[in-house]
Formats: structure tokens, C-alpha cells, sequence
């Protein structure tokens, strides 16, 4: 009979025990929990290149008018006024962690989401890169970078070079994409204004087909 | 505190064995190579089995959270295993005739059969069997053993609950079933003495 009442005993202390810490963690203050990617996975995101998008991506989908395909300008108001891609929108790099009165991050809802396809983008890639940088310290996924900014861009989109004679195939079919691309955007001077909304859309094909005059082989 | 265990590594596979010897040793001393022990939980005349494996997953749980708490432990980077739907439902569907069959669950057969028991050997022995089979035949079954991957997914997270919370209720709900499984085993008990 004893026996059995140590026994009994026992089961309630250990039943205490439990529901009491179980109790306590409930009741304790939350650790912040940090939410923050690991050093290491950083420098790995950083070392690898699946970040980027190419400036003939990026016209491909605005052309597209892709609905799941965002721009960030990451430069100043000044800089996005001057000129900026159709349909981006301005978050200025220094701004880029600014907080409303309860502390939470104004452009969370920009920046932090699993809809969008958000692609950075500055003058060269560095502003737009450490821009991503702190976007995945904060562990925000579905940010991207176009390469070589809008330098890249003038370049390749709005004023393609034409490959040389003995250039491949394919050089040409981009050489195509991006000089109908730069029609579109109404390229051939360095100072482009922002496309309208409304303004009348070229019907553009990636890849031309056929035999035109830039044909290279 | 590092990992005590690294694949790959040799000394790895040391502390290995000497968890896998705690853990038959532990598994032994609960009762657990007795397969009348263990069968009972099915017939409700003894549910130490179902009683051990709460204490230790209430055990481990409050164990691991509080160790989170304290910054002793990254919870973060503990390897959760990816919810596979249609396998774990046919898998422990097997495992459980298995288990009501042969009276034993495969780490408790290599128990018994180290203690000398024939029938755990056996068990044991088709268990090997099994696993021949598995692997001869993988190819039939790939598309469906790897179907439906919801990930490392977590019952509180899938709840939309707190962590502690539900550790919380889990714990509640663990010592319920410790009261409930001891009634239900005295009045089996009670019953079969009458006879």
C-alpha cells in the first residue's frame, strides 16, 4: 500500500514538473526571435550568381507587361525622376530600412512577399547589390538584381551594337530582341523618359523567325 | 556545443554506437524487449510502451525549447524530416502490422535478440528480408514513395499556433493519456483476474 502511494507520489511530482515548465516557457518573454539568414548562407547567396537577370530579361518581361514582375529603383527621388524604367518603383537605398511608428519596416510589404518577382536595379549593380544584400540579411526572398544597372541597360536595350559579320546565330537573334526592344522603349537618345502606361505597345517577338537582313550565317 | 554526430566523420560513428548502446540499454531496463510488454498496449493490459515515449518526447521537447531559450541550442539548424503524405501513411500502416505481428518495433528486435531471444532473431531476420525486398523493387514504388513533399513542415507551425502554447497543451494532453491509459489498464486488468 505504501509502495503504491510513493509510487503515486512520484507521478504527481513529476506531473508538476512538467506542466510547470511547460507553464514557465509559456509565460516567459519571448526571445526575440531573429529571423536573420546565418552568415555562412549569406556569403554562399552572395558567392553564387542565381541573383541576377540580365537587362534583355528584364525587357523581356516588361514587354510581356509579366503581372508578377516588379522594378525597384533603388537610386535617390532625383535620380528616378530624371529617368527611370517603366512601372518601377522608387525605394532609395538609404530608406531602404525605415520604419513607420510601431517599428515595423515601411517597404516590408514591397520588399518581403512570395508574389512578386521584385528586380533591383541602380545605375551600375553595386547600389542594387547591397540593396539585396540587406534584403536577404532580413531573410526576404523573391528579390532579384538586374545586372549591370542602367548602364547595361542604355547599352544592350536601348542602344544595341550590331555583332560583327562572323558573330553566331544566336548573337543576332538577341541583337534582334534588343533592337525591337529599343523601339519599344523608344531608345536612341541617352536621355529616355519613363515610358507611359499608354503609350502604344509594338507587338514584338523574342525570336524572329525567318530569313531577315541580319541573318548571319 | 558542436554536433556529437558527423556523417562521414569516423569518430562519428563512435559516439554513434555509444548512443545506440544508452538507448538499448534504456529501451531494455523500460521492459521493452518483451514483446508481451509491447503488444499490450494494443490489447490495453499494458501501455508502458505508449507511457515511455510520451515521457521522452515531453522530456526532449521542454528539454530542447528551454535550451532554444537559452541560446544553448540553434533549433533552427536541427534537421527536420520532410512530411512525404502518401509514405508515411502506408509506411506506418506497415510498421504498425509489423509491429502487432511480430510483437516487436525494429530498434526493440535488436534488443530482444541481444538478450537471447529467438523470436526477436527472427523478427530481425525478416526484417533484413524486407529490406532486401524494398530496395530490390524501388524503382515500382520511387514515384509514389517521394510524392506529395510538404517539407519540414511542424504540427504548431501547420496549426498556426505558438510554439510554447502548444507544447504546452501537448504536455496536458500527455499526462491525460498517462491517467486515461492507467484507468483503462486496471479495469482490463480487474476484468481478466475475474476469470
Amino acid at each position: 500500500m505504501s509502495d503504491t502511494r510513493i509510487i503515486k507520489k512520484r507521478y504527481i511530482f513529476m506531473t508538476v514538473v512538467f506542466v510547470g515548465l511547460a507553464l514557465l516557457l509559456v509565460i516567459l518573454p519571448k526571445k526575440h526571435a531573429s529571423n536573420e539568414l546565418k552568415p555562412e548562407q549569406l556569403l554562399q547567396e552572395i558567392n553564387d550568381n542565381t541573383r541576377y537577370l540580365s537587362t534583355d530579361e528584364v525587357a523581356d518581361k516588361i514587354i510581356k507587361a509579366d503581372r508578377y514582375f516588379r522594378l525597384i529603383d533603388v537610386r535617390t527621388p532625383n535620380d528616378y525622376k530624371e529617368f527611370h524604367l517603366k512601372g518601377a518603383i522608387n525605394i532609395p537605398l538609404d530608406s531602404l530600412l525605415n520604419k513607420d511608428e510601431s517599428g515595423n519596416y515601411i517597404n516590408a510589404d514591397i520588399l518581403n512577399q512570395d508574389l512578386y518577382i521584385n528586380v533591383l536595379y541602380s545605375n551600375g549593380t553595386v547600389y542594387a547589390n547591397q540593396a539585396w544584400i540587406i534584403l536577404r540579411r532580413l531573410n526576404y526572398k523573391n528579390n532579384y538584381v538586374m545586372k549591370g544597372g542602367l548602364n547595361r541597360w542604355i547599352e544592350t536595350v536601348i542602344r544595341p551594337v550590331r555583332p560583327p559579320q562572323t558573330a553566331s546565330r544566336k548573337e543576332f537573334d538577341i541583337y534582334k530582341f534588343r533592337k525591337a526592344a529599343s523601339m519599344y522603349f523608344g531608345g536612341g537618345t541617352v536621355a529616355v523618359p519613363a515610358a507611359e502606361d499608354n503609350a502604344p505597345v509594338p507587338v514584338i517577338k523574342k525570336k524572329a523567325s525567318g530569313n531577315e537582313e541580319e541573318g548571319g550565317c | 556545443m558542436g554536433p556529437l554526430f558527423n556523417a562521414g566523420e569516423p569518430w562519428g560513428l563512435v559516439t554513434a554506437l555509444v548512443i545506440g548502446i544508452a538507448f538499448g540499454y534504456i529501451l531494455e531496463s523500460a521492459g521493452f524487449s518483451s514483446s508481451r510488454k509491447l503488444a499490450g498496449i494494443f490489447y490495453g493490459y499494458d501501455f508502458v510502451v505508449l507511457q515511455v515515449f510520451f515521457t521522452a518526447a515531453i522530456t526532449a521537447a521542454l528539454g530542447l525549447v528551454f535550451f532554444d531559450y537559452f541560446g544553448w541550442l540553434d533549433l533552427s539548424a536541427i534537421w527536420v524530416n520532410r512530411f512525404y503524405v502518401g509514405s508515411t501513411i502506408v509506411g506506418g500502416a506497415i510498421m504498425g502490422l509489423g509491429f502487432i505481428i511480430g510483437g516487436f518495433c525494429p530498434g526493440t528486435s535488436a534488443c530482444a535478440a541481444a538478450i537471447g531471444k529467438i523470436d526477436a532473431m527472427l523478427f530481425l531476420g525478416g526484417f533484413i528480408i524486407g529490406v532486401i525486398i524494398f530496395d530490390a523493387f524501388y524503382p515500382l514504388y520511387e514515384g509514389f514513395y517521394k510524392a506529395d513533399n510538404l517539407g519540414p513542415v511542424k504540427i504548431y507551425e501547420s496549426l498556426g499556433m505558438d510554439r510554447e502554447v502548444f507544447l504546452l497543451i501537448f504536455v496536458v494532453f500527455a499526462i491525460f493519456a498517462f491517467w486515461a491509459t492507467a484507468v483503462i489498464q486496471k479495469k482490463v486488468s480487474e476484468k481478466s483476474n475475474k476469470y
